[in-house]
């Protein structure tokens, strides 16, 4: 069951987010709403995915001294292929995440991972090990976004929550900047005292 | 330590596969997402209008509406007036009369910058209701002495809403003209007096002569190609249509196109490749006419 | 917004690269735990920011575009900064050694930093010419600087003070950040900037 704790290794126990404290910007930046962090979380699990299987079937090949930029060939790569596909069938959602697309390119999350991990390892462990680290990243972006869009826009998917007559949004605060970080601080605090 | 041929070779192939990948890419979903754009503004178009065929008068800025039928039932515009936390895309439906038939506004997830829970309430169905009916007169919040509500606590959104659509409506409603009317061609005349019968006209604007309009017909490819076009003083062409014309399908009617009638504008165009008969039959037609009343001007 | 102190101020201030458009938090949490630290970082981003732009400039305009290859920016941006930073490196080791060992470990962590990716890609999407980008470059690098070091003043207390061992570390500097942020919040409206 090793391969199994490989997985969820990237849940929870060394969250991106929460516990590594790397991929910050995309999570306070696309974590406004539900769709937008999921839908973040989702294009960063991609190309992590994808790099990293590429990576480690690469391993053998590529020349320690110019491997790192052949892994930001190979991971602009895939971070361009996700850009054009969402321009194309979810164009809302791009342009609310902006430029945080083309910046997963430097989402610490995914060069970290094929340094540390997919340049070292074989190919199916490098997978789920992806997958493990990105979903935990799409929990963590996903769940801010819960928090925040309840409590400061009163909708959820942008269905309304709280019943009509809740036309003004509760906690106004929570959709905008300080409330991102407020959001992680909190969620921070509560894994501290909690999880040890 | 690997050669560094190796390094290099690698690094090459990386590259150059990565590019290849990439471009199929963008082939492919080029076109995609050209087509997504074209559908998101068509769903605009009908949200604000009740019409079934749009065509582009002004690239990306004005629409004439019309029924199955061809029937022209008014224009849509779009305005970007700048609001609290950035621009404000509007999209504003005129009817024939020059009363809006409505308005819709981007929402926070396709760009709008207002603040949330405030601002962007102007794209909820109450506010912007209000302004179906409206003709120019009358868009003005109730702080500025109109009977529009504006948003509480988010007045400057409200107002830039309202000076967006009254500055759209005063641009561009001379594009409202009923098909085939002198008023389609000389936007800028308000009446026209008669000069001769069916042919020649005044174009005039508060007592002042501001040019001529005048019907002419050429021979095209198949049959006459009847014609109106709008002269300013000066020797401006203001605007040119086709009233009658039996060419080619395909072919030779390209010379109804609004890019290209709309062209005579700037300066007499080339002819349309493909079409060269009819569209040069068109323009030497209207450059005729021009020379035998050019004394009308001033 | 074409006129340059605009464009400065709202770099600069109005949107704040950290505290308004989130960007270049790592670098931000992570090097901001003293005064000192802070100041060379910042004045690391801000050259490399400005160098950054420039080049970056160029090479959309001089060869993405004319050749059709706008799809390959991502990738040629990110390769560039990379580049740029290991040449900036090995120049400032041969050359100026005190101010390669004062930066010295700043210099690779910037190839990361999303700020300098994201101001590159802001200056072709906000369609600024080469001078305009300029001085959103600077403005932005001086907003990321002047945020760090004041931040880092703030953490040098944190420190120091009394606090509940779960807020201890990361939760309390959030919430710190959180409330620098709305400070900044105020910024927005300023000479009609966004």
């Amino acid at each position: 069951m090793k391969r199994l704790s490989i997985f969820t290794r990237g849940l929870i126990k060394e969250n991106a987010v929460l516990v590594l404290m790397i991929g910050l910007c995309p999570a306070l930046a696309t974590s406004g709403t539900v769709r937008d962090g999921f839908g973040m979380g989702l294009a960063a699990t991609f190309v992590l995915f994808f790099s990293n299987i590429i990576i480690s079937m690469m391993r053998k090949v590529i020349p320690n001294e110019v491997r790192i930029p052949i892994f930001i060939l190979i991971i602009s790569t895939f971070v361009t292929i996700i850009d054009y596909f969402m321009q194309a069938f979810q164009p809302d959602l791009y342009r609310a995440l902006g430029v945080f697309v083309p910046l997963i390119v430097v989402n610490c999350m995914i060069l970290g991972r094929a340094e540390a991990y997919a340049s070292k390892n074989p190919v199916l462990n490098s997978a789920l090990d992806g997958l493990g680290v990105g979903l935990g990243f799409t929990l963590t972006l996903t769940v801010m976004g819960a928090i925040r869009e309840i409590l400061g826009n009163g909708t959820l998917l942008g269905m309304s929550v709280f019943g009509e007559g809740f036309k003004n949004a509760p906690v106004i605060f929570l959709i905008l900047p300080p409330g991102a970080f407020l959001v992680i601080g909190v969620l921070k605090a509560l894994l501290n005292k909690y999880y040890k | 330590m690997t050669s560094t041929r190796a390094m290099v070779v690698t690094l090459l192939v990386v590259a150059i596969i990565c590019s290849v990948v990439l471009s199929f890419v963008y082939s492919y979903t080029g076109p995609r997402i050209e087509e997504t754009q074209k559908e998101l503004i068509l769903v605009g178009l009908k949200e604000v209008i009740k019409a079934d065929i749009f065509t582009a008068v002004v690239s990306d800025t004005v629409w004439e509406a019309m029924d199955s039928t061809n029937n022209v039932l008014g224009i849509v515009f779009r305005v970007f007036p700048q609001g609290y936390g950035g621009p404000i895309p509007i999209m504003v439906g005129l009817d024939l009369e020059g009363s809006i038939t409505g308005i819709r506004i981007a929402s926070a997830a396709e760009g709008l910058k207002e603040t949330p829970g405030l601002g962007v309430k102007i794209t909820e169905p109450d506010f912007r209701d209000q302004f179906i009916g409206k003709t120019l007169e009358n868009i003005l919040i109730k702080k500025d002495g109109g009977d529009i509500d504006a948003i509480t606590a988010a007045t400057i959104s409200s107002r830039a809403v309202c000076n967006g659509i009254k500055q759209g409506i005063e641009k561009y409603a001379s594009y409202l003209c009923p098909p085939f009317d002198k008023c389609r061609v000389f936007p800028e005349a308000f009446d026209f007096t008669e000069i001769i019968p069916e042919v020649l006209w005044y174009a005039i604007k508060e007592n002042d002569t501001l040019g001529i309009v005048i019907v002419g017909g050429v021979q095209g490819y198949a049959e006459k190609i009847e014609f109106i076009v709008g002269v300013a003083d000066g020797m401006r062409i203001t605007g040119v249509e086709i009233l009658r014309s039996n060419e080619t399908p395909g072919i030779g009617e390209a010379i109804r196109d609004k890019v290209f009638l709309n062209s005579f504008k700037d300066r007499i165009p080339d002819a349309i490749t493909g079409a060269t008969i009819s569209s040069k039959a068109l323009i030497e037609g209207v450059q005729e006419k021009i020379e035998e009343f050019k004394g009308y001007l001033k | 917004m074409k006129n340059p102190a605009l464009i400065f101020l709202a770099a600069f201030l109005v949107n704040n690269i950290v505290l308004m458009r989130f960007l270049g938090l790592c670098p931000f949490f992570g090097v901001s735990t003293a005064v000192e630290t802070a100041t060379g970082m910042g004045m690391a981003v801000i050259f490399v920011m400005t160098l950054a732009s420039w080049i970056t400039w160029i090479v959309y305009h001089g060869i993405l575009m004319p050749f059709g290859l706008v799809f390959l920016r991502t990738a040629v941006f990110i390769l560039t900064i990379a580049s740029l930073v290991q040449l900036v490196e090995m120049f400032l080791k041969k050359t100026y050694r005190t101010l390669y060992n004062a930066l010295g470990i700043y210099l690779p962590l910037i190839t990361t930093n999303c700020a300098i990716l994201g101001v590159t890609f802001l200056n072709i999407d906000n369609k600024f010419n080469f001078l305009n980008g300029t001085i959103f470059a600077i403005g932005t690098g001086l907003g990321f600087m002047v945020v760090m070091i004041t931040f880092a003043a703030i953490r040098e207390r944190l420190d120091l003070a009394p606090i509940n061992p779960s807020l201890k570390g990361y939760p309390i500097s959030f919430i710190a950040a959180s409330l620098m942020a709305l400070a900044f919040l105020g910024f927005s409206g300023l000479f009609g900037l966004t």
